[in-house]
């Protein structure tokens, strides 16, 4: 199981917006979607761009190279040319702190 | 019921994984006429061109058909739809029945009709083949001649200068894109592609290919003689044959909705010639445009009915460099700048009788798609805000649901 890693002090992400950190060997992106914190895998599956980099709409997040929309919340593909989902991750604001902790081992 | 997609491009590839995620479990087919599943063929001019990417970039995993239960018919060509007996003819005389169709066949690269167009080493750019065939011969190559300044033509003079070659781009218009943005923007993107060495003729068109057996030079109706060791055409499309299906565009005309005159039979992608609600009838040759009227008619074959009022966004990657447009203006009388356009970072929106129409951009990550709610809303958005480069232009959407 993997740890919770300190990435950013809490409230870091503002409302509506979207920033990446380093976790372990991963890059997570954090959206703030209405005053809630969701984490997930800041790769695009199609062709490898940073999500945070992208547009929040709603739970939606737009890749900002060819446009593919992933429901933050899940992880799942709502739209686009990705082929699969992204990984999702758990998150916390806790002691002043942003921590994520990612799933895998890899 | 039975749900057949011919076309194995991007369009048909999006409709049938639309149709799958959303529950559709009847017997699904899709018929393309290249031997490969389908993939995306922007890189065919950039990554994919250069030898950066090795493989194709497949639209979706080889398993994924076998998992979802698509039956792929690959290597076969439509004929004919038989709207009376609910059948798609294929070239080689079988029929397959259907209860909803969907046409997303595409469009092809019009022929050059001039002297030398099949001359050894005269190129053009549609399917996977043809970039293996550039890429082979560029690889040996050290000068080539680009015919047509468009988003095909610039983005192979680009490509072709990463890998090394000299390059020379014949243009009828006087500047790049010009059919496109006009002048004024042109000079960013010819400026681009000065920069990184790249040689213009414009004003000037071909007249013959000339050589010995295999490509040597290009002659122009202006008398210049441009040598090259291949040729590559980017001079525009025409729709294919449109099974029955056309119109006076080479497309297939469709409703707001996405369906034929025909009851159960769609068009989407680049063939189909759309009643757009905000742009009128238009037919547009976009890849985000075929994701989303893939996406868009594959629903509606479920039953729903979702108008498609998208206002096309595209991108094109030249260099380091990314270009944005959305929405549709044959003429602007309006024009302002967000940015610096000598400094090509810029967008620009092009507005008609005060209404946003369009919007271009160079390096401007957020503008172009920022202010794609405003042209399908054909807000009027005021000069300041639009020129300001501090301004969020989604403070200007229309509310959610208000539509």
């Amino acid at each position: 199981m993997s740890e919770w890693v300190k990435v950013a002090s809490a409230g870091d992400v503002a409302e509506g917006e979207i920033n990446a950190y380093l976790a372990g060997n991963r890059t997570v992106a954090v959206a703030n979607v209405d005053g809630d914190l969701q984490a997930f895998d800041d790769t695009c599956t199609h062709q490898g761009c940073s999500l945070s980099e992208g547009e929040l709409d709603g739970t939606i997040v737009e890749c900002p190279c060819h446009g593919g929309r992933y429901d933050v919340m899940t992880g799942e593909v709502v739209g686009g040319p990705p082929p699969e989902p992204v990984d999702v991750f758990d998150v916390v604001e806790e002691d002043g702190e942003l921590r994520i902790r990612t799933r895998d081992d890899d | 019921m039975d749900v057949v997609v011919v076309g194995g491009g991007l369009a048909g590839a999006s409709a049938i994984g639309t149709l799958r995620a959303e529950g559709f479990d009847g017997r699904l087919t899709l018929i393309g006429d290249e031997s490969v599943p389908p993939y995306e063929r922007p890189p065919l001019s950039k990554e994919y061109l250069r030898g950066e990417a090795t493989e194709p970039q497949w639209v979706r995993p080889a398993e994924w058909y076998q998992e979802n239960d698509v039956e792929l018919r690959l290597g076969l060509r439509a004929d004919r739809v038989v709207a009376d007996e609910r059948a798609v003819l294929l070239a080689d005389g079988s029929s397959v029945p259907f209860d909803r169709l969907l046409v997303a066949t595409g469009v092809r690269n019009r022929r050059f009709e001039v002297p030398g167009i099949d001359l050894e080493g005269v190129f053009d750019i549609r399917f996977l083949p043809d970039a293996d065939r550039v890429r082979q011969t560029a690889l040996g190559a050290s000068r080539a001649v680009i015919v047509g300044a468009g988003f095909i033509g610039c983005e192979v003079a680009a490509s072709f200068r990463q890998m090394g070659l000299e390059v020379t781009v014949v243009e009828f218009f006087e500047t790049p894109l010009f059919r496109v943005i006009g002048a004024d923007l042109g000079v960013a993107v010819e400026a681009l592609h000065r920069d990184r060495g790249v040689g213009f003729v414009f004003g000037d068109a071909v007249e013959r290919f000339e050589g010995a057996g295999r490509f040597e030079a290009v002659v122009t109706k202006g008398g210049r003689r441009i040598e090259g060791d291949l040729a590559v055409v980017g001079v525009g499309t025409k729709a294919d044959p449109p099974l029955g299906l056309g119109d006076r565009n080479g497309g297939i005309p469709v409703n707001p909705m996405l369906e034929t005159r025909t009851e159960g039979v769609f068009a989407a992608g680049d063939i189909a010639d759309h009643a757009h609600p905000v742009f009128g009838q238009i037919r547009v040759e976009h890849y985000d445009n075929a994701i989303k009227m893939g996406e868009t008619a594959a629903r509606n074959m479920l039953g729903a009915e979702i108008v498609f009022d998208d206002p096309h966004w595209f991108w094109s990657d030249q260099y380091d460099s990314q270009i944005q447009m959305a929405g549709y203006a044959t003429e602007w009388d309006d024009m302002v700048v967000r940015g610096s356009i000598e400094d090509r970072t810029f967008s620009a929106f092009l507005l008609k009788d005060g209404v946003l129409r369009s919007t271009f951009s160079m390096d401007r990550k957020f503008d172009v798609r920022r202010s794609m709610p405003l042209i399908t809303a054909q807000a009027r958005p005021a000069r300041a805000l639009l020129a300001d480069p501090e301004f969020d232009l989604r403070q200007l959407h229309p509310a959610k649901g208000a539509s």
